[in-house]
């Protein structure tokens, strides 16, 4: 058996750290252009320019989809610590 | 199983824990879910204004509409009023820059829907609110937040009498 994946951890034990952090940032950064192109389309729709609304929502699912999958990466999270096995409301 | 299902953290104690420090904690897979959900929302909300953008175009003004005789407004002047609709009302603002040039705009600034005024002794048309300005001959945007351009009406002279219409 290879123990790659263990090695791994024992050098960069801050992985799944980094890995989180950069899907919160590339988030953030796709919420931010999301609203961006909000504000170009709702422009756009008082300019009557049909052809950039519809483009704008195109992109904007675009990126939402993005995000979606963006999830997929998220890293597990730990099992809780139960103190006392037979009591759960501990 | 009924082992595992006590070593479990009941959902409604994960929803709403006892301990303070425990309810105002929220992880950054909560966050990042959250930011996911804003992203949805923003993009329903951008398919929102496509679809009213094509479901209720902007108000047309359909015909010639007649404003005032030619001789009532003097070059430089301005005259302000609304026209009526059957479904709407739109302010516009009549100018008559020079002899045998007149333009006429939507009244409503582009940056917060405050009240434009032709100010001749700037030529420019002006906002009060934040100083946002407008040149009188095309409706561009010269100063300010605005935006986009003043919406232009189409003015037609006929017979000394005044008209509005639909710009091409």
């Amino acid at each position: 058996m290879s123990d790659y994946r263990e090695t791994q951890n024992l050098i960069h034990p801050d992985k799944t750290n980094i890995l989180m952090a950069t899907i919160v940032v590339i988030l953030i950064v796709i919420v931010t252009l999301q609203l961006w192109i909000m504000y170009g389309a709702l422009n756009s729709s008082e300019d009557s320019n049909q052809v950039f609304v519809w483009a704008a929502f195109g992109a904007s699912l675009l990126l939402f989809i993005a995000g979606l999958w963006l999830l997929k990466y998220l890293p597990d999270t730990k099992a809780k610590e139960v103190k006392d096995p037979d009591n759960p409301y501990v | 199983m009924s082992q595992d299902n006590n070593n479990k953290t009941p959902v409604w104690k994960s929803d709403f824990p006892i301990k303070q420090d425990e309810s105002t904690l929220i992880s950054r897979r909560k966050f990042t879910k959250l930011l996911c959900l804003l992203s949805g929302g923003l993009a329903l909300g951008t398919g929102a204004i496509a679809i009213k953008s094509v479901a209720c175009p902007r108000a047309r003004i359909g015909g010639e509409y007649f404003v005032c005789e030619a001789s009532e407004l003097p070059v430089g002047g301005m005259k302000s009023s609304i026209i009526i609709n059957d479904k709407t009302e739109t302010p516009y603002i009549l100018i008559h820059l020079a002899e045998d040039k007149w333009r006429c705009f939507a009244q409503k600034c582009t940056h917060l829907s405050c009240s434009v005024l032709y100010r001749p002794d700037m030529k420019k048309i002006m906002c009060p609110c934040h100083e946002g300005a407008f040149d009188p001959e095309t409706g561009e945007v010269l100063q300010g937040p605005p935006p986009r351009p003043l919406p232009q009406i189409s003015v037609i002279v006929r017979e000394g009498k005044v008209y509005l219409t639909d710009k091409a």
